[in-house]
C-alpha cells in the first residue's frame, strides 16, 4: 500500500503520463479518426484492417488511452492529497517559532539592533507588518519573542484547487460518457416527434435559411415548438449557436435538407397538335392523374432527381442533394399504350431524354418543383456538462491563486541583552520575490528609523 | 485611409523598430534600442488603426481567416513585448521578437491568403469568438516571448544574462498559461458547447491545444516541482511554443477537422 501510494504520488510517473498522453495524441491527429474502413483502405491499402483491429482510428475512446487518463487523474489525487495534511498545517497551525540560525538561512533576510526594551520593539515591529497588511501572530517562549506574518496564505492552495478541477473535469467526461446521450432528430415542416425518454415532443413549425447579400448563407433557423402530452408549451427557434434548452435535453441546429422524395413538382403538358396552351398538372413522385382526354390518358411522375447525371451503365442518378440539374421521369400511358415516357430537365426545357418521344404526341417540362425543407436537429441530453464548468471555474481560480497570489511570509525572533533588543528577520515566497524583497526593505527601514 | 494602407504603414514601421534594435544589438548603445521601443510602438498603434479599421469594415471580429488571424497574433505579440519590455527592460529581446512579427505580417500579406472581408458563417456568429480567440492568441503571444527568451538563454554565454533571460521566459508563462488556459481550452469548449453541442469533440485542433498545453503543464512542474531551470526548462518552452504555431498553421493546412473554416 505504501509503495503504491509512492508510486502514484511521484511526480516522475506525471511526466511519463503527460508525455504519453501528449504522444498518443499527436498520433490521433495524424490518422484521421473515426472513418469507415473503405476509406482507411484507400489511404493505407493492405494496413487498414490492421490499424482499425488496433484501435488506432478510435484512438481517444481506446482502453488504452482512457486508462493513461485515468492513471493520470489517480496520479494527481494521491499527489495532491499526500500533499494536503502539511500544507493545511502549514497555513492554519503555523510554527511560529524560528531559530536565529534558521533566519539567517533565508533568502531574504536582515539582522539589526536597537536600543530599546523588547516589549517596545515588539510592540513597534507588529504594528509597522499590521500596518503593511500583514496578519501577525506572535508568541514569546523563554526570553524570545518568535513573530510571523502572512499575505496571501490562500496562495499556497493554488495548486491544489487546479489539480481539484482537473479531477472534476476528468469526473465529468467520465459522466459524459457514461451517460450522455445524443440524437439527431430530421423535422421536415409540419412534422411532430417524440424526443426519445424524453417524454416530451418537438415539432418543425418552420424551417427558414437567411442569405448575406453575396448569397453565402447567413442562417438556419428552425421555428420549433414543444409539446407536452400534445399540448403547446413553448415555442423558440433554434439557430447555429443558439441552441434550445427544455427540461435537461438541449436541440442544436445542426444540418438541413430537402426531401426531394416528397418533391411537389408541377409539369407543362401539352398535346402537340393541341393548339391549346399547356395545362400545369402538380404531382408528387410515384403518384398518377388521369389527363382527362377523349383516349383516357394517365400521367405518371415516376422519379424526381434533383440533380441529374448518368452514372455506370449509363443508369440515372444523383449526384447530389442540390437542385443543379432537376429531372423528372415522366410516363403517359393511353389506351394500354405508352405515349410518352422519359426523362424531362427543368433547366433544359427543349430536351428530352425519351423512349419512343418521336413516336409520342406529347410534349412534357418541368414548371416549377418544390421539395418540403427538413432541418435535422441533434438533442442532447449531458449530465457531465455542469461537472466539466465547475473543474473549468476551479481550474481558473486556482491559476490565478497559484501565479497572481502567491503566498508570503515574514518570520521574526527578537531577544533582549544589557537594554538592547537584537532583531533577526527572515522572508520566504514561493513566488513574486522581488515583490516581497521590497516589502522586507520597507519593513526593515521603519525598523532602523529612529523614533 | 483604408485597413491596408494602416496594415502596410504598421509592417514598415515595425521593419524600422527591428532596424534600430539590430543597430543597438551592434553598438550596444541604450539610445538606439529606446529608439527601436517607441518606433516599435507607433508601429503598435497604427497596426491598432488597421485592426479597428477592418472590424468597422467587415462587421465582424478581426480574426475570422488566416489573414486577419496572423494578422492578430503579431498585434498580440507587439502588445506582450511592449508589455515585457515595460516590466523588464530586456532591450535584447526586442530584435528577435520584431522579426518573428515581420515575418508573421509578410505571410499575412503574402498573394496567397484571400484578404477580403467575407460574411461569417453561422458557427462563427457568436460573442464567444472574440473571447475565445483573442484571449488564446495573447496568450500565444507571451509563448512566443518565452520561446525568443528561450532560445536567447540557449545561445547565451553570460550567467547573469542567462539567469535574467530564464526568469523572464518562466515569468512570460506564467502569464500565457492561465490565458491560453481560459482562451483556448475553457472558452473553446463553452462555445463548442454551444455550437455544437458537445464541449469537447477531439477535433484536431482542440487535440493540438490540449498537447500545447500538457507541454507548458511539463514545463512548469518540471520547473516548480522538480527544479529543473535554465536548458532543459528553456528546451520544453520552445517545444511548448512550436506546438503552438502548429496549432495554429499546422492543423489548417495539415489536417482536417471540424475547425477547419478558421
Ligand atoms: C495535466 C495535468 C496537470 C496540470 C494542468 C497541473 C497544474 C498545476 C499547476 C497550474 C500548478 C501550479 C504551478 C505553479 O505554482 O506555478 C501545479 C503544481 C503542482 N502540481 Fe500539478 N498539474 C497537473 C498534474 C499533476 C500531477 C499528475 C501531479 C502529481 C504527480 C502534480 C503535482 C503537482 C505538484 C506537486 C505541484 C506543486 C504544488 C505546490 O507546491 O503548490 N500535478 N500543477
Amino acid at each position: 500500500m505504501r509503495s503504491l501510494i509512492r508510486f502514484f504520488s511521484s511526480l516522475r510517473l506525471a511526466i511519463v503520463l503527460i508525455i504519453l498522453l501528449a504522444a498518443a495524441s499527436v498520433l490521433g491527429t495524424l490518422i484521421p479518426q473515426g472513418r469507415t474502413l473503405e476509406e482507411y483502405a484507400v489511404r493505407y491499402g493492405g494496413a487498414a484492417g490492421i490499424l482499425v483491429k488496433s484501435g488506432l482510428t478510435g484512438l481517444y475512446h481506446a482502453a488504452g488511452f482512457l486508462a493513461l487518463l485515468i492513471l493520470l487523474g489517480l496520479n494527481i489525487a494521491v499527489c495532491t492529497l499526500t500533499r494536503l495534511p502539511g500544507k493545511l498545517r502549514r497555513a492554519f497551525r503555523p510554527r511560529l517559532e524560528t531559530e536565529a540560525k534558521a533566519l539567517a538561512g533565508f533568502k531574504i533576510h536582515d539582522r539589526l539592533k536597537r536600543s530599546a526594551p523588547l516589549a517596545e520593539v515588539r510592540e513597534r515591529l507588529e504594528t509597522a507588518m499590521r500596518e503593511a497588511g500583514w496578519r501577525v501572530r506572535s508568541e514569546s517562549r523563554e526570553n524570545r519573542v518568535h513573530i510571523l506574518a502572512r499575505k496571501r496564505t490562500a496562495g499556497l492552495f493554488g495548486s491544489d484547487i487546479v489539480h481539484l478541477g482537473l479531477l472534476v473535469l476528468l469526473a465529468g467526461g467520465i459522466v459524459t460518457a457514461a451517460a450522455g446521450f445524443r440524437t439527431e432528430l430530421a423535422l421536415s415542416e409540419g412534422l411532430t416527434l417524440d424526443v426519445p425518454k424524453a417524454g416530451f415532443a418537438l415539432r418543425l413549425d418552420k424551417f427558414d435559411t437567411e442569405y448575406h447579400p453575396d448569397g453565402s448563407v447567413k442562417a438556419w433557423k428552425s421555428s420549433v415548438t414543444v409539446l407536452e402530452a400534445e399540448r403547446p408549451v413553448r415555442q423558440a427557434v433554434i439557430a447555429v449557436n443558439h441552441p434550445l434548452t427544455h427540461r435537461g435535453y438541449s436541440f442544436y441546429q445542426m444540418s438541413y435538407g430537402d426531401d426531394w422524395d416528397a418533391t411537389r413538382v408541377t409539369l407543362a403538358v401539352r398535346k402537340k397538335d393541341d393548339p391549346a396552351p399547356a395545362r400545369p398538372i402538380i404531382l408528387h413522385p410515384g403518384r398518377r392523374l388521369a389527363l382527362g382526354d377523349a383516349a383516357g390518358s394517365e400521367i405518371e411522375l415516376k422519379r424526381f432527381l434533383p440533380d441529374f447525371v448518368l452514372g455506370e451503365g449509363n443508369r440515372p442518378e444523383n449526384r447530389s442533394y442540390r437542385p443543379d440539374n432537376p429531372a423528372a421521369l415522366v410516363e403517359i400511358r393511353g389506351g394500354g399504350e405508352t405515349a410518352f415516357e422519359g426523362w424531362v430537365f427543368a433547366n433544359y426545357p427543349g430536351f428530352a431524354q425519351a423512349h419512343g418521344r418521336e413516336a409520342s404526341g406529347w410534349e412534357v417540362g418541368i414548371k416549377a418543383f418544390d421539395a418540403p425543407r427538413f432541418s435535422v436537429l441533434e438533442a442532447a441530453k449531458d449530465p457531465g456538462v455542469p461537472l466539466i464548468w465547475i473543474g473549468c471555474l476551479l481550474g481558473m481560480a486556482g491559476l490565478f491563486l497559484a501565479f497572481y497570489w502567491p503566498a508570503r511570509e515574514i518570520r521574526a525572533g527578537l531577544e533582549e541583552a544589557n537594554g538592547r533588543t537584537d532583531i533577526g528577520l527572515g522572508g520566504t515566497a514561493a513566488k513574486g520575490r522581488d515583490r516581497l524583497q521590497a516589502e522586507f526593505t520597507a519593513l526593515v527601514e521603519s525598523l532602523r528609523r529612529p523614533t | 485611409m483604408t485597413e491596408s494602407t494602416f496594415f502596410a504603414a504598421a509592417l514598415a514601421v515595425y521593419a524600422a523598430a527591428a532596424f534600430f534594435y539590430l543597430l543597438f544589438l551592434f553598438n550596444g548603445k541604450e539610445r538606439s534600442a529606446k529608439t527601436g521601443f517607441a518606433v516599435a510602438v507607433a508601429g503598435f498603434v497604427l497596426h491598432t488603426g488597421a485592426l479597428i479599421l477592418r472590424t468597422v469594415e467587415s462587421g465582424h471580429a478581426p480574426f475570422t481567416n488566416m489573414y486577419e488571424s496572423l494578422s492578430f497574433l503579431a498585434w498580440a505579440s507587439v502588445l506582450a513585448f511592449v508589455l515585457v519590455t515595460l516590466r523588464f527592460r530586456m532591450h535584447r529581446v526586442g530584435p528577435y521578437l520584431l522579426l518573428i512579427v515581420i515575418g508573421l505580417m509578410a505571410l499575412a500579406s503574402s498573394p496567397l491568403m484571400p484578404k477580403e472581408a467575407t460574411p461569417l458563417v453561422p458557427a462563427l456568429q457568436s460573442y464567444w469568438l472574440w473571447l475565445h480567440v483573442s484571449v488564446t492568441l495573447l496568450g500565444e503571444a507571451f509563448f512566443a516571448i518565452a520561446f525568443v527568451t528561450s532560445l536567447m538563454y540557449l545561445k547565451a554565454r553570460d550567467p547573469e544574462k542567462k539567469e535574467r533571460l530564464d526568469a523572464v521566459s518562466y515569468r512570460a508563462i506564467s502569464v500565457g498559461f492561465p490565458l491560453f488556459t481560459l482562451g483556448g481550452l475553457v472558452f473553446g469548449m463553452v462555445w463548442a458547447q454551444k455550437a455544437w453541442g458537445t464541449y469537447w469533440s477531439w477535433d484536431p485542433k482542440e487535440v493540438w491545444s490540449l498537447i500545447t498545453w500538457f507541454v507548458f503543464a511539463l514545463y512548469l512542474h518540471t520547473r516548480i516541482v522538480m527544479g529543473w531551470k535554465g536548458r532543459r526548462s528553456a528546451f520544453i518552452a520552445v517545444l511548448g511554443f512550436l506546438a503552438a504555431l502548429f496549432t495554429f498553421f499546422g492543423v489548417n493546412y495539415l489536417l482536417a477537422g471540424l475547425h477547419s473554416y478558421a
